[in-house]
Formats: C-alpha cells, structure tokens, sequence
C-alpha cells in the first residue's frame, strides 16, 4: 500500500492538529513504521479501551520519512522505527527523550512472489535467472526493509548480479502492493506484511539477516504529551500489546 | 438555351434564439448578375451556399450544364471542387502570404510546382490588374484598392466557372468606390466569366450588372433583367 | 546530480511532442465541428489538469499496469510493460500537458479568421492542406506558447510519474523525484542542489518562452 508524500502527511497532521483546537494532556501522535500499520492500529484501540480518555493518532510511512518529517519540527510525541539506524539517527539529531528508547519487536525479512506466479524460488540465487526480471524492496536510502534486503543480497555475494533488477518502492507496504499487483516478479517485504496480502501473494522463502530485524521505540524530547506518551511505550512493551503485536506475526524483541 | 445560372437554395440556420430560414430560387441569362437587398437578407448566405461552404444545403445549383448541387439526385460537390471564384467583402487575402504566393495558392497545391501554363496565366492576370509591382508586398501593406485586385486577380487564377462577388465595393470610400466601380466593369467585361455579385448598391447594379434579383427575409422578391443589356 | 536532468529534459522533450501532436490534431479537428455533447468531450479533455495527479497516476495504473487494460494486452502479446520506465514517466507527463497544448492551439486556431479558410477551400484546398497551409502557420504563436507551458508542465510532473514509473535512480528519477527522495533521506544539500538546477533550467524556458512570444510583436 502506497503511503502519500511526505509534504501531504505533514500537512494533512499539521491542519488536523490546528483544526482540532489545542491538544487535550491525553491525546498523542504516534510515528510508526509503515510495517506496523495494521499491527499498531490494533494496539491503538486497545490503548485508549485500557486507558480511558486517552487518544492516538498514527502517522505511517517509511521510517526514514519519517525521521525527516521529524527533523522538520513535526509536532510528533511517539516514533517506532523498522530498524536501529534510523533510531541512531533521530538520537544523533537529539530528537529522543532520555532513557525511554527501548527494542519492542522482531521481524523477518522474507522473500514474497505473486500469488499467480508459476514457480517458487528455493534460494536466493534463484533471482538472478531471467524469469525474474524486477525485484523491488524498499529505497535503501530511506526505507529499512530496502537495507536488510541489500545487507543480505550483499552477504549472498548476488549483489552485482541483481543491480539492474532493482524496483524500489518508497515504503515496504508499497513493495507489497507491487507483488500483489503483479507489477513485479518477486519483492522483499516482511513477513508480517506478507501476512496482510495472504490472497495475492505467497512466501517464497525466509531470508537470513546479519542483523536482528528489531524494531526500537521512543519517546521524543519534544513530546508536549510526555506522560500519556511513555503510557503507550509502556503498553507496547506490556503483555496485552505484545499479545496484539504476536497475533500479526511479530516476534518478541 | 441553357440558362448561365440556376439556382434555387434552401437551408436554416440555427443560432441561440434566432432562426433564418433561407428559400432563395433564381435563375439568369446573363453574364453578370446582382443579387440585391437590404443587410440580414441574406445574400452572404446564398454566395456562401453556392460556393458549398454551407453544410445541410437543399435544392439545385447549376452553372451552364454544370450541376454543382442537386439534392434531388443526392450531387453535393465539396467547395474544393465547384470551380468557384468567390471575393469576400473584406478580400480575406492570406496575411502571411505575399501578393504572389496569394495569387498562386489556388493554382497549385501542398508539395505540387507550379504548372509553366498556370504561370503564364497569372503572369497575364498581374499584367491585367496591374499587380506587377506589388509583387512581394505583404497584404497588410497594401491600399483598399489593391487589396480589391489581388482579391479578384486570386479567384480567377484557377480559371473558375463563375465569379462570386460579396459586396466588392463596400469596404471602399466613396471617391475611390466610383473609380474602381468603372475599373471592375471594365475588367469583368474584359475577363468574360459568369458572375453573380451582391450588392445592396443601385450604383452597383446599374453599372455592373445586367440581371437584378431581389432578396427580402430570405426569398427571391423579384427578378429583372435590363433591356439595355437586350435580356429576354 | 545531472543524471535526473538529462532524464528530466529528456522524458519532458518526448512528452510535448507526443502531447503536442495529439493536442494540435485534436483541436483543429474540435475548431472545425459543432456537435451535441461537445462540450463534454472538451471537458475531458481538460480533466488532466484538474485531476489530482494521484488520481491521473492510478487511472494510468489501471490503464497500462501489467495487469492493466490495455497493459495485460502489452504484456501478453509483445512483452512489453510499461511500469518503472521512462517510456511510462513519458505517457504520464504527455497526459498530464495535453490539456495546456489543446486549450492553447484550440484558441489559437479559432482566432484564424474562418473567411481565411473559407478562401482556401474555394481555391481548391482539401482539408489537409487548409490546415497545414493556412490554419496552421496562423495559429503558431498560440500553439508555441501552449508548447511551452506543456514543456514546463512536463518537466514538473511529480505525482502521477511517481506512481507509474516508480523512483528509480539513473531510469526514471527525474528531477522533482529526485529532490523528493533527498528529502525523504535526509539529504538536505543534494535536495538543495538539485533544486537549483530545476529553477535554473525553468527560469531559462520562462525566458526562451517570452523572447519567442515577443519576437512575432
């Protein structure tokens, strides 16, 4: 799924939070990785069902986007990455309150082709055959699923071979959209998004990574928000989040 | 003896909230004839029809034996192919074309050279109208009575049956309007094409034309020709 | 950071003339006839200009994406799909500056003075030939103008070439997705750079744009 430009969101935030008149003490503005989408809109109600009075409001995109809208002052109170880079990059910027950032999930980077797609790779090699002509994965620049996929790409020793097959989408949901759209031959998502387009596409393989897919999460230093914002890191690492957070796949951090 | 023209044309025309409906027949034996009447006749129209630059025309135009239009017998001949000569009042000369090349567009077309014989003919007609030094002028550079000849000169080049004149001498002043009325008796005595002019000038009709046909709301009101010009 | 512009000059030189073509023919042939429900038809042909361009984007995908309406054709009979090209950034930028072309040269054409093309045709013009030797040549200077506009247009197409042709460095990141992708990463000075690059060749249409329309006074 294909989240809008960045300037639109800001925006469309920046117009909603005017709009809506001076933000009550609960209410709170939760940055999350495009990944976490569906996930996080499921911890979200069962927030404000367990903590009475208190509003969120999700804001998902790649997280790289994300991180640059906040370095423009987005008015942002939570920020939950898909990988540990981004984070370190919004700690260098001085973005994050102390001590609040925290690891709350894993993934794993799998491999996905189109539902109607005749063969199934078994390895990774497989891409580099000519029946594969456009892999996509996230722009490696600004979207982590895209650096898991080169990290691996790279350690399989196919990176030359699979540089002119690249498509890059501008967040994994729009990688996923492309697989399920059948725009390209295979794509590297993460298996909880695999999960969400179970119909149009199916899980070739599982891909190994260097690193942990571990996604962090933090409250940011400029919250105006900061007691129900540490509430929610709290519910994301507490049991009933983490139980919301298992039931679309994800794994414990 | 077939009659030079016979003509009978009717259409409407539909604008929002007005409607003119055209029901002109006419015939003439003469060389010259003048179709006369007061603006909003519609003499503009009966030109325009004739020359097939009206669509939905009904009825017949005949030129001699020639049949350009006979709905009757489904014959339409597109503008391109009636072999009409028309002037409009205004001359309607191509304004980034010079006097030559206006001259010869009707004699030649896209991508075709000009003929030695076609040459030969406009070499005469710029002799004829004078035209000889305003060869490479622009029309915009031209006098209300050059203009006039280049028109005129420009629809005889592709020697054409019959000659259409719209009001050719109303777009003058009156000083040079008497002048060039004689200069055009002259010439179309001298060029001996069938030509129907219209005209809402008695001066006009009596010293250019031989028959005279009447137009009112969009009907033929009367016809006559002159007995000087020994009409039957 | 002159990759994206000899893209973006390239994709946009391509789109105005194929937009220029359609958009010339068009209007001449819309000046030329009455007929009911022509207004309906000009106002589809302007609906790309006030289309959302991520509304053009996704009638685009629905229109030639591999599993499209006439891409399904594209790719089963001659293996071509059009998605995460330039030639597809070409398609979206052409759609997107045909209805500034068509509105410029219907205008233009209509100034003609219709006793002009009457004239031709009495001569023994066709319509061909009307067009191309009388319509035409008069009608030039707004059809230039309408050119450039589209050119410009072209060039600036962000939304709609994003969704069909994708962001990919070196094949079809023009300039404005260029600049959208430093942004996203962070990178402020390459964001900086390639923008002045894009106001730079703007403002040099703008005034090669101007001096064309002056020069015919």
């Amino acid at each position: 799924m294909k989240t809008s430009p960045r300037w639109l969101r800001t925006g469309a935030l920046l117009a909603a939070l005017t709009l809506g008149g001076a933000l009550h003490a609960q209410e709170i503005v939760v940055s999350a990785a495009a990944s976490l989408t569906n996930a996080f809109q499921a911890v979200g109600q069962a927030f404000e069902k367990s903590h009475p009075g208190a509003k969120v409001t999700f804001n998902f995109a790649a997280s790289g986007a994300l991180l640059a809208q906040m370095q423009q002052g987005a008015p942002v109170d939570v920020f939950a990455s898909a990988d540990q880079e981004t984070m370190n990059r919004a700690a260098t910027a001085q973005l994050l309150a102390d001590g609040s950032r925290a690891d709350f999930v894993q993934n794993t980077l799998v491999l996905i082709v189109p539902a109607a797609a005749t063969t199934t790779p078994q390895k990774l090699e497989e891409l580099t055959g000519a029946a594969y002509k456009r892999i996509s994965t996230g722009t490696p620049t600004s979207v982590p699923v895209g650096r898991y996929t080169m990290d691996a790409v790279q350690q399989a020793g196919l990176a030359a071979a699979l540089e002119p097959k690249w498509i890059y989408g501008e967040s994994v949901r729009q990688v996923l959209n492309y697989v399920a759209r059948g725009e390209v031959d295979a794509g590297f998502v993460y298996r909880t998004d695999a999960l969400i387009e179970r119909d149009k596409t199916r899980i070739a393989l599982t891909v190994p990574t260097a690193k942990p897919v571990s996604y962090p999460i933090a409250v940011l230093a400029g919250s105006k928000n900061a007691t129900t914002a540490r509430d929610f890191v709290a519910f994301v690492r507490s049991e009933p989040g983490q139980q919301v957070l298992g039931g679309f796949g994800f794994s414990k951090p | 003896m077939t009659p030079i023209l016979d003509i009978q044309v009717q259409l409407v025309l539909q604008s929002p909230g007005r409607r003119f409906v055209l029901d002109a027949a006419f015939g003439s034996s003469t060389m010259r004839t003048a179709l006369m009447g007061a603006s909003g006749s519609g003499k503009s129209t009966v030109l325009m029809a004739m020359a097939g630059l009206v669509p939905q025309v009904r009825g017949h135009v005949r030129i001699g034996a020639q049949t350009l239009l006979d709905s009757t017998r489904h014959i339409d001949l597109p503008a391109r192919e009636r072999r009409i000569g028309l002037v409009f009042q205004d001359y309607a000369l191509f304004p980034h074309r010079t006097v030559a090349q206006n001259l010869e567009f009707g004699v030649h077309r896209l991508g075709q050279r000009l003929k030695d014989e076609d040459r030969a003919h406009i070499e005469a007609l710029v002799r004829q109208f004078d035209l000889g030094p305003l060869r490479g002028a622009l029309p915009r550079h031209l006098s209300g009575g050059q203009r006039q000849r280049v028109a005129l000169a420009r629809a005889l080049a592709p020697r054409p049956h019959l000659l259409l004149l719209d009001e050719p001498l109303s777009a003058l002043d009156t000083p040079l309007r008497t002048r060039l009325r004689a200069e055009l008796a002259e010439m179309l005595e001298r060029v001996q094409v069938p030509t129907l002019l219209v005209t809402h000038d008695p001066h006009d009709v009596h010293a250019l034309a031989q028959t005279v046909v009447h137009l009112d709301g969009g009907r033929v009101v009367s016809a006559a020709t002159s007995q000087a010009h020994g009409g039957a | 950071m002159l990759t994206p512009l000899w893209l973006t000059l390239k994709v946009a030189l391509l789109a105005t003339l194929l937009s220029g073509a359609a958009g010339i023919a068009l209007a001449w042939w819309m000046s030329r006839r009455r007929f009911a429900g022509q207004s309906i038809a000009d106002a589809i042909l302007m609906l790309p200009m006030v289309l959302p361009p991520t509304v053009l984007g996704y009638y685009l995908i629905v229109l030639i994406g591999r599993n499209g309406v006439l891409g399904q054709y594209l790719d089963r009979w001659f293996g071509v799909n059009l998605m995460f090209t330039w030639q597809g950034a070409v398609i979206a930028a052409s759609v997107v500056s045909l209805p500034l072309i068509y509105k410029a040269a219907r205008a233009a054409f209509e100034e003609v003075d219709g006793r002009l093309t009457h004239a031709a045709r009495t001569l023994g013009a066709g319509e061909f030939e009307v067009f191309v030797r009388i319509a035409l040549p008069l009608a030039v200077r707004g059809i230039a103008a309408g050119l450039m506009l589209a050119f410009a247009r072209a060039m600036g197409e962000f939304g709609a070439t994003l969704m069909i042709a994708g962001n990919l460095p070196g094949k079809t990141q023009t300039l404005s997705i260029a600049v959208y992708d430093a942004v996203q990463a962070g990178n402020d000075a390459q964001a900086l750079g390639l923008t002045l690059v894009i106001s730079l060749v703007c403002i040099v249409v703008l005034v090669l744009s101007g001096r064309l329309l002056q020069a015919r006074h």
